[in-house]
């Protein structure tokens, strides 16, 4: 058998970071770290910001300080613990919109794809379906038809996701099916949950995982513009979307209102996808 | 160096190749290794050399290197010198190697259709690859052997044979008359009977063109209906060169010696088990100063441990050997003792598996909107029964329908009509073609192996233990039981996939391809071990192969397919002795072989 140069020596696949993070890329791996470091920050939010972000604790528009990083807004509310409480509604909501829609997705996925058939057949169809339509414009009618706030935009974009996990999940399984180590599985008498626990899962998980961390960013992306659009939370709350639409007009006096959580959304889509970017690098290879 | 005698005769001609001590290091995962250890070597023009060696012993490196081609995301290192018609190619930069591989260096890929563009038709493809014109293009289709040529150059790679696909490439690849042709094993993804014509034609072709051809194989046989000169490579180092019938004849290296005894062909001994070379390819410590094939050499000294033997003149052929003791080789042969004969196999006279009437249809082609495929017989009427106890090789080409009836037989695939029936409760176990694809790569071989234990108990430590005795009936370490696939060698895992066919013996074992992708040494190791289970553990098998020699040694019965029909079944020796059909007189004649007198 000649094949690849250099395959005498199998290569050790158990799981070791130092490989992972070498194969993810140094700019990548900083993704990957940051995302589950974005998400703890944004689950300790209400604990963590300097000042109340609903209180006034000094004057209105003071720019960027020592004192205040991020500056003050219109009524002398502290800029930067606004933003870490809108990382928190934006970041988290993300992350319930892409983890609900994975699980849904690739359950429908699996089941269609391990059943085959008719059942397969309709159910691919229904998919195809709300691929087609068109999704942001969909959900922000849906939106705007029930009314704004955070749980009915959340469940318009769960409704137009879930399908591409559905997509991902159906063809691993097809084509894991007909791999031979599952086929061999089969003969040697694995059935049932065993087989898709055992044998097919962990083959299909690798692709979630890649489909789910690029995602990310979009969702991200899709909830900041809902809220810039004003479908999201009711005024007071500090969503990074809505900040910045609020503060638009004020860009040329106060640059850092609308600037400053506008970055905030970039950066966390650049940390998002990164770690994507990264985690697909590293996972191709094993 | 060491000047050869036999090249002097040629030394008018310059050498169009000229390799000196050139080393490849690869690094995989961060670790450096070196594939190609110091080796040098000429080639004259019109010259054909083989590349003989083992999976792992880096003869597709020294390819790659020739043709700048070395995967970048090992971070290829070389050293030495590579000179290909005066230029020298090693630290030459982009430009030099593009015009080097466009003009000097062609190759032939073993797998024709991953080298071919199947969006492009073949004409399109070789204007692209030499500029010819179109004349030329269908003249040298037509030199290939290839009878319509106007109708080849018009279609896509899809809509041709494999054999047709070959011979395209190497019309595309001589078109452009390179002073060198490298061909990676261009005939292991072809049928015997197209094999020999391939090799046919590239004889020709570079007598005719000049060429020189280093032709890379693990097969000695095949090496030595073609080629000139043989170069045998051992983990990265030649160990042996020189004319081929010499080192067929006479072998000066224990590894080239081992390499001929483990190859077997239609006068093979099959009553008693096949000579193989002993062991695997083990890493060594202080491999810098000590012979790579000591570990494994059943004539090493202490000194072979501690010395790198230098490359000089044999003394039993013209060429030249690597080796401190090769005066100790040929007492090897002696050696061998004769290894006891397989024990006679007490075939009962009812059955294990009967299959009646079978047939099969695949649909192929485009659909219609509303209509039906076409569909295309695989298997028509198939008759075969296997009595418990017997082995019975199915041998035909691709396309035959041999895999079609395996599957049937295991029960993967329904026929659509006929009769499949088993007489045993435990039904049938199947072994793969490819034993690294039929593991699991996230299960440990323990775990995969014990699977078929939960029909008897699931008792761990049970299981456990009889996992363990599996293990060690086929011959693996138990230590091995909590390894990864990834982890243990394709010979380990072609062990451990018979570990899980036999945990539990079945009365029945399907064996599909199993040796076709096996270097010789290692198929002999599982001939080996097949026939000895299937004594063991008194096992009907059905094992199905496109080698005839291999069929020959491991069944009872040869049952001959050739379209989907069975055209012979009978004993082997007579089968080959007496062929009846002319398809598997075709199959016969087709077989490589050594040239009289050598090998044994």
């Amino acid at each position: 058998m000649t094949g690849r140069p250099g395959q005498d020596t199998p290569a050790r696949p158990r799981f070791n970071w130092r490989d992972f993070f070498r194969r993810a890329g140094w700019l990548e791996s900083i993704g990957i770290v940051g995302v589950p470091v974005v998400t703890v920050l944004a689950v300790l939010a209400p604990w963590i910001t300097p000042f109340d972000p609903q209180l006034r604790v000094a004057g209105a528009y003071l720019p960027p300080s020592a004192g205040h990083w991020f500056g003050t807004d219109e009524i002398g509310r502290d800029l930067f613990s606004r933003i870490i409480l809108g990382v928190r509604y934006t970041w988290l909501s993300g992350l319930a919109v892409i983890g609900f829609t994975l699980i849904v997705g690739s359950l429908v996925g699996l089941i269609s794809g391990l059943m085959g058939g008719k059942v397969d057949l309709v159910v691919e169809r229904i998919v195809d379906l709300f691929i087609v339509l068109p999704s942001t414009l969909i959900a922000l009618a849906f939106v705007a038809a029930v009314g704004p706030g955070l749980v009915n935009t959340m469940i318009a974009l769960a409704i137009f996701w879930w399908p591409w996990y559905a997509r991902i999940s159906h063809d691993e399984i097809r084509r894991l099916k007909a791999r031979p180590h599952v086929e061999a599985a089969r003969m040697a008498g694995v059935r049932g949950p065993r087989l898709l626990l055992r044998y097919l899962l962990p083959g299909v998980v690798p692709a979630l995982l890649i489909g789910a961390s690029l995602d990310l960013a979009n969702v991200i992306m899709t909830l900041s513009l809902m809220s810039f659009l004003g479908l999201g939370l009711p005024a007071p709350a500090p969503e990074l979307g809505a900040m910045t639409s609020r503060t638009l007009d004020s860009l040329t006096v106060h640059w850092w209102l609308p600037i400053l959580p506008a970055a905030i959304i970039f950066f966390l889509c650049l940390l998002a996808n990164l770690a994507g970017d990264g985690i697909r690098a590293a996972l191709r290879g094993a | 160096m060491v000047k050869l005698s036999h090249r002097m005769s040629r030394s008018a001609t310059e050498p169009v190749l000229a390799v000196k001590d050139l080393s490849v290091i690869l690094s995989r995962e961060g670790r450096p290794s070196r594939v190609i250890d110091n080796i040098s070597f000429d080639m004259f023009p019109c010259e054909i050399v083989a590349l003989v060696g083992e999976s792992g012993s880096g003869k597709t490196s020294i390819g790659l290197a020739l043709q700048g081609l070395l995967p970048r995301e090992y971070l290829p290192r070389v050293a030495g010198s590579i000179r290909l018609a005066g230029t020298e190619l090693v630290g030459a930069g982009g430009r030099t190697w593009r015009s080097a591989r466009r003009h000097l260096v062609r190759a032939i890929p073993q797998d024709p259709m991953g080298a071919l563009n199947p969006t492009m038709t073949i004409r399109h493809q070789m204007r692209e690859s030499n500029g010819g014109s179109e004349r030329s293009i269908k003249d040298w289709l037509a030199r290939t052997g290839l009878a319509d040529p106007d109708r080849i150059a018009d279609a896509l790679p899809h809509r041709l044979s494999g054999g047709q696909r070959q011979r395209v490439l190497i019309a595309m690849a001589m078109m452009a008359r390179p002073k060198l042709l490298i061909a990676d094993e261009p005939t292991t993804a072809l049928d015997v009977t197209i094999q020999a014509q391939i090799l046919d034609l590239l004889r020709d072709l570079t007598r005719e063109q000049q060429t020189a051809i280093l032709f890379v194989t693990h097969d000695l046989s095949v090496a030595a209906s073609l080629a000139d000169r043989v170069l045998v490579l051992y983990a990265g180092r030649i160990v042996e060169m020189g004319r081929i019938q010499d080192v067929a004849r006479n072998a000066a290296h224990p590894y080239s010696a081992g390499l001929l005894a483990a190859r077997f062909d239609l006068d093979s001994d099959r009553r008693r088990p096949l000579p193989t070379l002993p062991g695997e390819r083990a890493p060594l410590i202080n491999v810098a100063s000590a012979c790579s094939y000591a570990p494994r050499c059943p004539i090493a000294q202490p000194d072979c441990m501690a010395i790198r033997p230098p490359l000089e003149a044999a003394s039993a052929h013209g060429g030249a050997v690597a080796c401190l003791h090769q005066e100790q080789t040929p007492l090897l042969s002696t050696q061998r003792a004769d290894a006891k004969p397989w024990p006679a196999v007490a075939v009962q006279e009812t059955a294990a598996l009967r299959l009646s009437n079978v047939r099969k249809t695949y649909p192929t082609g485009t659909r219609s909107f509303w209509g039906r495929r076409q569909s295309q017989p695989v298997l028509r009427s198939v008759n075969l029964t296997i009595k418990p106890g017997e082995c019975v090789a199915l041998v035909g080409e691709s396309g035959a329908g041999k895999s079609t009836l395996l599957r049937i037989a295991a029960g993967l695939e329904a026929p659509e009509s006929g009769t499949v029936t088993r007489f045993d409760k435990l039904g049938p176990q199947v072994v793969f073609q490819d034993p690294v694809a039929t593991l699991t790569p996230w299960l440990t071989i323990g775990e995969q192996i014990g699977e078929r234990l939960r029909g008897v108990s699931l008792d761990s430590e049970y299981g456990r233990r009889r996992v363990g005795e599996a293990i060690k009936l086929v011959g693996l370490d138990p230590v091995l039981m909590d390894a990864l696939p990834a982890e243990i060698s394709v010979g380990q895992c072609q062990r451990a996939v018979l570990a899980r066919a036999v945990i539990v013996p079945p009365s029945l074992l399907l064996c599909d391809e199993p040796i076709s992708a096996m270097d010789v040494s290692l198929a002999a190791t599982t001939l080996n071990l097949l026939s000895d289970l299937r004594r063991q553990l008194d096992m009907a098998m059905l094992f199905v192969t496109h080698d005839l020699a291999a069929a020959r040694i491991i069944a009872d019965r040869i049952a001959v397919l050739k379209d989907g029909e069975l055209v012979e079944v009978a004993d082997p020796d007579a089968i080959i002795a007496a062929p009846q059909s002319a398809y598997t007189r075709s199959l016969i004649a087709a077989m490589p072989s050594l040239p009289a007198g050598g090998g044994r």
